[in-house]
């Protein structure tokens, strides 16, 4: 296997804070690998980092083999790098398909009529074919997230990062959503990153773990052997105990 | 090409074009030809800030740039350099567009209503401008002596008919293809418009600069029209009054702020009977619009009647 993303020593600070610090990790095609961490561990600037939407102060992206570091969003995007947001983004006075549409255009798709058949499909494939027509804002919450999805699938990624993709769900809707993940890295054969805070689907889901806290990676490896991790452990609970003491 | 509207818009679109076209042989006046030909004026200038600003949600409120620009240039080209006027019309557009580029680059990043202070500064600058330079400018008087570019009041009405036809037709098209879904997303999110791998500046100057072109274009009919131009046509009284034809005629439909424009335009000179009470009429008459249909007018009773015949 060849690594798809390979980052090094990538470093963000806003001021006093160092949001990101020196993080390295790499992922390799086909994999499903999770982000853990509490929250303000730094996993959303990372994912901002390396979708373009904030520039690093020091570090190397290396996406299929080239730097895509300091390239503005949408060219990463282009380059087959696709996210999602934590708090679903639709766009508002639009249907749910030209939702899509828009990504088919993104993705360099013109013609109207293929970008439409094109999104359609994407629809069809996370559930929400019978409500192309609606108007975007008013999906429930659920079937934003599926939104979101079909949107970042619309310009053909090779990775995927999802921000959060169970936040605000309630239990039945994540067991589908997360089938219908599972089914992306297994059918569609894409590479998938993913943030969350909901241990116990995010474990059943991905194969690695990546655990963060204060911005910086503090163990990595298998679901079962992470959550034994004496590190992961003290960054959830053991940060009570210290601030008790102080 | 015309796949993009329904048999019911074509319909609609010929049977207004008649009316505009018909109304000075029926009723022969000089003063109708006038008042039809700066409606029509006004009417390419609402479609083309309602491009730009209708379907991106920002709100270009120094819209009189590109309009003065137009003018000026046109109106320098004629008197001062005794070009054949005919060439204001491209150069009009070319000089629109220039400051376009010049103003979007810098001010199309920033959010919020900072865009439309930012544009609202640059006509000011430019109205300051023609004042301060009032040598080559003719200051307060303007430009003045400029030549009308056919002989005939009626046969300028038709050209000015023409040309805001095909312009419409042209900014209704671009709204209805992949371009105008896109200003519509970015209306919507422009973060979200980066993920989906969309250019996001790039669209944003662009539409500016279209929506530019065509002011420049009105700009110059308007300078052929009134054979003068003054440091008024950059004042914000302009934009507004654009502004208030783009919302009386529903925000991002276009065709309603063409019809918002010729309503209004007739409104005005309707209520000139009413000498100086015509400003307060006017305006309870918009307040009284804009407060029962926060939509508009034109374009959402276009979709009731639309919707009616069957």
């Amino acid at each position: 296997m060849s690594a798809l993303l390979e980052v090094q020593g990538l470093t963000k600070r806003f001021g006093g804070l160092t949001a990101v610090k020196d993080v390295s990790l790499s992922l390799d095609k086909g994999e499903i690998v999770g982000i853990l961490g509490p929250n303000g561990a730094g996993k959303t600037t990372l994912f901002n980092l390396l979708t373009g939407f904030i520039p690093p102060d020091t570090g190397s992206v290396v996406f299929d083999g080239e730097s895509i570091r300091a390239l503005p969003p949408f060219r990463i995007v282009k380059r087959g790098l696709a996210r999602t947001f934590q708090l679903c983004r639709p766009f508002k006075g639009m249907s749910v398909q030209e939702n899509v549409i828009v990504g088919c255009l993104g993705a360099g798709q013109h013609a109207n009529a293929a970008a439409a058949v094109r999104a359609l499909e994407l629809l069809a494939m996370v559930g929400l074919e019978h409500k192309a027509l609606m108007p975007s804002e008013l999906l429930p919450y659920g079937d934003l997230r599926r939104l979101e999805i079909a949107r970042a699938l619309a310009t053909n990624p090779k990775l995927l990062l999802l921000d959060e993709p169970f936040a605000g769900l309630g239990t039945a809707e994540i067991e589908p959503l997360s089938g219908l993940i599972r089914e992306l890295h297994r059918e569609q054969g894409l590479t998938i990153l993913i943030i969350e805070h909901k241990l116990r689907e995010f474990m059943k889901l991905v194969l690695r773990v990546i655990a963060m806290d204060f911005g910086e990676v503090i163990a990595q490896g298998a679901p079962d052997a992470i959550v034994r991790d004496p590190r992961v452990i003290e960054a959830y609970i053991g940060r009570d105990e210290a601030h008790a003491v102080a | 090409m015309l796949a993009a509207f329904t048999k019911k818009d074509l319909i609609g679109a010929v049977i207004a074009v008649a009316v505009l076209a018909v109304a000075p042989l029926v009723v022969k006046s000089n003063y109708l030809v006038g008042v039809l030909t700066v409606a029509v004026i006004y009417g390419l200038w609402a479609a083309s800030w309602d491009f730009m600003s209708g379907l991106t949600g920002r709100e270009n409120f120094g819209y009189a740039l590109f309009i003065g620009a137009g003018a000026y240039t046109a109106g320098f080209l004629d008197t001062a350099f005794l070009a054949n006027p005919w060439w204001g019309l491209p150069a009009g557009v070319v000089a629109a567009v220039a400051f376009s580029l010049l103003l979007g680059f810098p001010t199309l990043r920033l959010k919020g209503p900072y865009f439309a202070l930012a544009m609202l500064s640059g006509a000011a600058i430019l109205q300051r401008l023609m004042l301060i330079f009032w040598e080559k400018t003719g200051g307060e008087e303007g430009l003045y002596g400029i030549r009308p570019l056919l002989n005939s009041q009626l046969g300028f009405y038709y050209l000015v008919l023409g040309v805001t036809l095909i312009s419409v037709l042209v900014l209704v098209l671009l709204a209805r293809s992949p371009w105008g879904l896109i200003l519509r997303a970015i209306r919507g999110d422009e973060a979200s418009c980066q993920a989906a791998g969309i250019n996001v500046t790039f669209y944003k100057i662009a539409s500016l600069a279209i929506s530019a072109a065509f002011g420049g274009l009105g700009g110059a009919l308007y300078a052929h029209y009134q054979l003068q131009v003054s440091p008024q046509l950059f004042s914000i009284v302009t934009t507004i009054t654009v502004i208030i034809m783009v919302y009386v005629g529903g925000m991002g439909s276009i065709y309603g702020a063409v019809g918002g424009a010729v309503l209004l335009t007739l409104l005005t000179e309707l209520l000139r009977d009413f000498g100086e009470w015509r400003l307060l009429i006017y305006s309870l008459i918009l307040i009284l619009i804009l407060f029962f249909l926060p939509g508009g007018l034109i374009a959402p009773v276009w979709r009731r009647l639309r919707g009616m015949a069957r």
